[in-house]
This record gives C-alpha cells, sequence and structure tokens, in this order.
C-alpha cells in the first residue's frame, strides 16, 4: 500500500514538486556514493533487482487495490543506496506504464525508498537479534514493520495535501494569474457549477467549510486494507528470502555485491 | 502490465505517431499533462481524455492493449476517490485525470522505443541511473518470461489447488526464489557481456529524426492547444465554466471521426 496511487494534479504543486526535488537529491547522493567502487557490476544488477520489483509490482490483488513490491528483499540484495536508485527506477518505468502519476514520481521515490532502507535495517537488526536460522521471521518482521510506517508516511503526505478546506478543490492547481497556489476561487469552480451550468459561485457556497481531502477516511481505508496486504506481503516475501537464504545464504548475509565476481576465461587475455 | 505487447507496438507500428521525433513526443506528452494537473473542470478533463482516445484510435494503436493500461490506474484512482474526495464529483474528477494522464503515458510508451523515451532521461540524470534504467527495461522481458514459465512448471509439478494451499503456498515461494537467484546470475551475465563489450559506465543511445516534421509541428500544436485551453478554463473558470460541455462535445466529434475512419480503413 506504500506506493502512492494519487493520480497527477491531485496533490499541491509544492508537494509534488518538493518530493521532486528531495527524491532528486537523495538520488543524486546515491549515485555519488554509489560510484565509488565498481559501477560495472552495479549497473546490471540494479537493472535487475529493479525489474525483479516490477515483475512482481505487475500482479495485483484486486479486492485490496495491492500489489506485491519486493522492497525487502531490494533492500537485503542491493543495500540502502542501490535501494534507492532501484525505487527511482522502478517509479519512473511505472510511471510511463501509466502506473502511477509522472508528477508523484518524486514522493513515490521517497516512500518506496524509504521502505528498501528500512526493510534492510530492520532485516539486519533481526537477524542479530534471532540468528542466520531465522530468516523468515526476520523478513516478515522487516516487511511488516517497513510497510506500516512507510504506510504511515503515506497517510502523512495526504494530510499535509488537503487536510483543510483550502486545498481541497484546488488540489493540484497553479493559479498562473500571480503565481501562487492559492485558490482564487474559493471553494466550488468545479463541483458547484461545472455539472449544472451555473454562473458564479455564491460567497455562501465558496465559503463551505467542506471539501478538503477526508485524510481521516483515507486512513481509515489504508489501515483497514493495509494489514491484510503487509501481512501477504511478509509471507511471501519471508518465504522467497528463506528460499534463496537455503540455497545461496551468502546473498542474504552479505548482499548480491558481496558475492565475488566471475573470472572471464580470456580476461588475462583482454588486459 | 503485458510489457511486450507494449514493446512490439512501439517497434512494429507505422501510425505517424510512430515516425514523430521522439523529443516532440515527450514535449507533447508534457503540455499534456500540464494541462491534467492545471485542470480542477471535470468535463474539461474530459475532453482531453477523449482528444487523446481519438489520438489512439486515428494511430491505429491496440485498443484493448493502450485503454487497458491507462484503465488500470483508474482502478488504484477509484480507491483513492473513495477514501479520500470529499464528494462524487470531485472523486470523479480523481479518476478522470489518473486515466487521462495514464492514457497520455501509454500512447507515449506505445509509440516509441523505450531507449528513445529513456534517452533524454539518461541525459539529466547520473550515469549509473541512467544506465540502469535501459538495463531494467531489457531485464523486465527476460525475467517475466521466466516467471510465466517457472509458474508453468509449478502448475504441472505441485499443482496450485486451493486443496492444498500449504503445498501450493510452498511451491509458489520456491519458484519466487527461484526467479531471485536467475535474477542474479542474469545479472552476472550481463556484467561479464558488458565487461567484454568494453563497457566503461556510459551506455549511448542516439535519438532519431522526425520521418515527417509537418506532423510533429501539427501534434506539437495540438498538445499546445490542449494547454492553452485547460490554462485559459483554469483563469478565467468563473466566465468560462456554463461552456463547459463544449471541449468535450468537440472531441467527442473527434473521437467519432477517428472512429469511422478507423473502419473504414479496415
Amino acid at each position: 500500500m506504500s506506493h502512492i496511487h494519487i493520480p497527477d494534479g491531485v496533490l499541491p504543486v509544492w508537494l509534488w514538486a518538493a518530493g521532486w526535488l528531495a527524491a532528486l537529491a537523495v538520488v543524486y547522493l546515491a549515485a555519488t556514493v554509489s560510484k565509488r567502487s565498481d559501477v560495472r557490476r552495479k549497473v546490471p544488477l540494479l537493472g535487475v533487482v529493479a525489474a525483479l520489483m516490477l515483475v512482481s509490482m505487475s500482479s495485483e490483488i484486486v479486492p485490496l487495490a495491492y500489489h506485491v513490491n519486493l522492497t525487502v528483499i531490494a533492500g537485503v540484495l542491493l543495500g540502502p543506496w542501490l535501494g534507492i536508485i532501484a525505487a527511482f527506477i522502478v517509479e519512473v518505468v511505472l510511471a510511463l506504464l501509466g502506473h502511477g502519476g509522472v508528477t508523484v514520481i518524486g514522493l513515490n521515490t521517497l516512500v518506496v525508498g524509504g521502505e528498501i532502507v528500512l526493510g534492510w535495517a530492520f532485516f539486519r537488526l533481526c537477524v542479530r537479534m534471532l540468528g542466520r536460522t531465522r530468516v523468515g521471521w526476520a523478513t516478515g518482521i522487516a516487511t511488516v514493520l517497513a510497510l506500516a510506517i512507510s504506510t504511515t508516511a503515506l497517510v502523512g503526505i495526504v494530510a499535509l495535501a488537503g487536510g483543510g478546506a483550502a486545498t481541497g478543490r484546488e488540489t493540484g492547481a497553479l493559479d498562473p494569474t500571480n503565481l501562487t497556489f492559492a485558490n482564487p476561487f474559493g471553494a466550488g469552480v468545479f463541483s458547484v457549477n461545472t455539472l449544472r451550468g451555473e454562473g458564479t459561485v455564491p460567497a455562501e457556497a465558496a465559503k463551505a467549510p467542506d471539501g478538503g481531502l477526508s485524510v481521516a477516511r483515507f486512513a481509515a481505508v489504508v489501515f483497514t486494507l493495509g494489514p491484510i496486504g503487509w501481512l501477504l506481503e511478509a509471507l511471501i516475501q519471508a518465504a522467497t528470502l528463506g528460499y534463496v537464504a537455503r540455497v545461496r545464504p551468502g546473498l542474504v548475509f552479505g548482499g548480491a555485491l558481496s558475492v565475488r565476481a566471475r573470472t572471464l576465461p580470456s580476461h588475462e587475455a583482454v588486459r | 502490465m503485458d510489457i511486450r505487447a507494449i514493446d512490439v507496438s512501439a517497434t512494429m507500428g507505422r501510425s505517424g505517431l510512430h515516425r514523430a521525433a521522439p523529443v516532440t513526443k515527450l514535449a507533447a506528452f508534457a503540455l499534456v499533462l500540464g494541462a491534467v494537473v492545471t485542470q480542477m473542470n471535470a468535463l474539461v478533463v474530459l475532453a482531453l481524455l477523449l482528444a487523446l482516445a481519438a489520438l489512439a484510435v486515428g494511430s491505429g494503436l491496440r485498443l484493448r492493449l493502450v485503454f487497458g493500461l491507462a484503465a488500470y490506474p483508474g482502478l488504484f484512482a477509484v480507491v483513492f476517490a473513495y477514501a479520500a474526495a470529499p464528494d462524487p464529483v470531485t472523486g470523479a474528477l480523481f479518476v478522470c485525470k489518473a486515466v487521462t494522464a495514464a492514457l497520455a503515458a501509454v500512447t507515449l510508451v506505445c509509440t516509441t522505443p523505450y531507449p528513445q523515451v529513456f534517452a533524454p532521461i539518461q541525459r539529466v540524470v547520473p550515469e549509473i541511473v541512467g544506465d540502469a534504467l535501459l538495463m531494467t527495461y531489457r531485464s523486465v522481458f527476460l525475467l517475466a518470461e521466466k516467471f510465466d514459465r517457472l509458474r508453468t512448471a509449478v502448475r504441472l509439478r505441485s499443482g496450485l489447488s486451493a486443496r492444498m494451499p500449504l503445498r501450493a503456498a510452498r511451491a509458489s515461494a520456491s519458484a519466487l526464489g527461484g526467479l531471485v537467484l536467475y535474477a542474479l546470475d542474469l545479472s552476472q551475465r550481463e556484467y561479464d557481456i558488458m565487461r567484454v563489450r568494453g563497457y566503461e559506465g556510459r551506455l549511448r543511445v542516439t535519438l532519431p529524426r522526425s520521418a515527417s516534421p509537418a506532423f510533429d509541428a501539427a501534434l506539437l500544436a495540438a498538445a499546445a492547444a490542449l494547454f492553452a485551453l485547460a490554462l485559459t478554463f483554469r483563469v478565467a473558470g468563473a466566465a468560462l465554466t456554463p461552456y463547459s460541455w463544449l471541449p468535450p462535445a468537440a472531441s467527442l466529434l473527434a473521437l467519432t471521426a477517428a472512429v469511422l475512419w478507423r473502419l473504414n480503413r479496415r
């Protein structure tokens, strides 16, 4: 549920623009840190793990409007810095496929990237506490905790966007007459007039207190459906990572980059 | 998300949109997106949606693919609208915006091969991000194919039946685990290949020129007109609200013409 499925033009401009700026700053930082060593090996690894997340996200659990993210697995395999870059790549591709808005790529990168970083941190903590034999439990706990926090962040974003009546009917709209984000028409250009074909908005209607995004209702829906999704995702990721830990434990406890690179048969000759 | 079908549509199509320069299409997409973001009048957003639908129909795109993909975010928008919209009309606006923006994005990717879509993005992001973006899309095809095969194998060998949920879950988890391992081996193989080919930290994609500059200009002008329409209704909303039905009516006419033209071509 952490991935923001909010359409373009619903969140205020200042919010998604700030999200873009913050995400780009974090991605540039992550790229700078990641570039310090062995970039050539990281590029294909990033590509396949991001692709893995995309493939998993393409299967939706319809009644819950939920899809598996594999963020904790991505965090365990890639680590925090590459994980943030993977989150950005996944969001860009998803937005181009129409799944998620282009304007919310920045916020989505922060939320999903945060989920990857938290998943990685919680997993390592749980492994330290529970031991290496309980990878499934560690993954499950890390997944539920990371998803709970990122979902709360999602609700926080919606609260920032439209808790008050001021942003209710002007969500996402820049006022080009004065280049501010305030609503020049009060409440109701759209919903009062559009379908009735009336003229100007009565002053009483313009000052109607209602009109903001319903944060309480949104939180109620998200925190009702969300935990079912968290549990499903925890089970799937725990079983998957448990299997990987049994077959190739080095990948799980050291990350995908810890496995030594193969040497090409003709490597010496190439040099 | 049938990414393989999108790729076939992007590379095999022969419409005017396919021949347009990728940069022009990206600029047109940005203008339409700007219109969607700016506009809060549901009828004007509906007009944008119908205009894009007319473009998709007129370009001979696979309608089931394009509209299916565009409708997908609508499902999430319905949940969001139910959860957060203050009234049903605003909820309908949210859904309309989601589907319109998605249709614009899907029209772009269904008419432009992915390296050309990513090339301009690749030039403004750090090298590792731009290159990984290209590698991701390539890997998606390989992993999706492998995932399909694994699902078939699990169904044949273990049986994904509701009668034995534990066994089915165990088999599915093993399949997913196998996919993770396959993905990591794939990355190692790709790394080997890139080394052999002399990869030094930048994949270069050249952008093709337009086959028809006149079509490019028309496309850009149409997108600019949509943006101007949205902006006009936004600035002079109170005065223009009684005429909100005009843009969707015009778009509906365009859509009807596109449908008739497509039917006649068959």
